[in-house]
């Protein structure tokens, strides 16, 4: 038996989702059984089986690095500074 | 439209065949071969449950009672239909013969003088589709290997012949008012040919005997279904109030 993940998509809305995993003897019986396993109720108008060995698995280290904050920026620290710019009474923009 | 006798017992024949091939299949609940197949199978079963609701519900206004209020003798089920299948090979090849029929069954309702009727078949054909693709691809794969196919093949050639009972009954003047547009016997046929094309490969070929095997659509029912029937009744025995 060969191991398939199945990715589910409703038509106009969302991007494909995992819906789950399966277990079949080849791509054929994969796409049959995908079809009653995650897909009965119609849960989705479009539908994905990949086999598992086709995926590609990054290195979980290296998701993993110390301290990625730099990385999420959300504007405060710009913000702040414009704002302290301003009550000084210099141009905003000319910090920039 | 008003159906006629004849029309009114190829419903009720079809009905009662799609109710015990469904509650035979949902047997299987959660005991299938391996989890995809179990999923698969007894959805199977509820789909042919709801294909005898839509059946019965052309001839009643009461479904529940006539699916399971009936005397024995007034059940019109074939045999193989009725038969509990309780060994995995036993039941795949039920539901293999079952579905090539049925889908034949359905397709020689289209565009039936009854509306509803030839409505209803339209929709089940859909799911019919998948039922006849999802039999045929397991089969195939396990004809495939020497131990599947020593499994199946002496199946096969047992009950093929009391499949035919699906193609059993008068139909003059079904093909006279236009309530079906193929005689049993062309169905039969294609029944047959389909069957004898999937298996040549595996060099199994059926025959099919021309007397009737057994008489259930004149209703006599076969050892069988009193357990089938008193485990569909279970719950209506407790609470005679319950709805499908």
């Amino acid at each position: 038996m060969n191991t398939y993940e199945v990715f589910l998509k409703k038509d106009g809305k969302e991007s494909f989702n995992h819906a789950g995993s399966l277990e079949a003897p080849d791509d054929g019986m994969a796409l049959t059984y995908a079809r009653e396993t995650y897909g009965r109720r119609n849960e989705g108008d479009q539908m994905w089986v990949v086999a598992r060995d086709s995926i590609l698995i990054a290195n979980q280290d290296d998701l993993k690095m110390a301290d990625r904050s730099h990385k999420h920026n959300d504007g405060k620290l710009v913000a702040e500074l414009r704002r302290s710019n301003r009550s000084s009474g210099e141009d905003s923009d000319a910090a920039f | 439209m008003q159906p006629s006798d004849a029309a009114r017992e190829l419903v009720l024949a079809f009905a009662d065949d799609e109710l015990c091939v469904g509650q035979n299949h949902a047997w299987w609940i959660a005991i299938g071969p391996f989890l995809e197949e179990d999923l698969a199978f007894t959805s199977i079963a509820q789909d042919e449950l709801g294909h005898a609701r839509s059946l019965y519900g052309l001839i009643t206004d009461d479904v529940d009672d006539l699916a399971y209020g009936r005397k024995y003798s007034e059940y019109r089920s074939a045999h193989i239909a009725e038969m509990l299948c309780h060994d995995w090979s036993w039941a795949l090849v039920r539901h293999l013969l079952h579905d090539t029929a049925e889908q034949v069954r359905w397709r020689s309702l289209l565009g039936s003088t009854w509306s509803e009727l030839g409505d209803v078949a339209q929709r089940c054909l859909a799911e019919e589709q998948f039922h006849k693709d999802h039999a045929l691809s397991l089969a195939e794969r396990l004809l495939s290997s020497d131990e599947g196919n020593s499994h199946l093949k002496p199946v096969f050639v047992e009950l093929a012949p009391l499949a035919r009972e699906y193609f059993v009954g008068p139909d003059e003047e079904l093909l006279a008012t236009g309530v079906i547009s193929v005689s049993k016997a062309e169905q039969q046929r294609l029944w047959l040919q389909e069957l004898n094309e999937f298996f040549e490969p595996y060099k199994i070929e059926l025959s099919i005997e021309d007397d009737a095997p057994s008489d259930g659509r004149s209703g006599v029912r076969s050892d069988d279904f009193s357990l089938l029937h008193d485990e569909m009744t279970a719950v209506l025995m407790i609470d005679p109030l319950a709805k499908w």
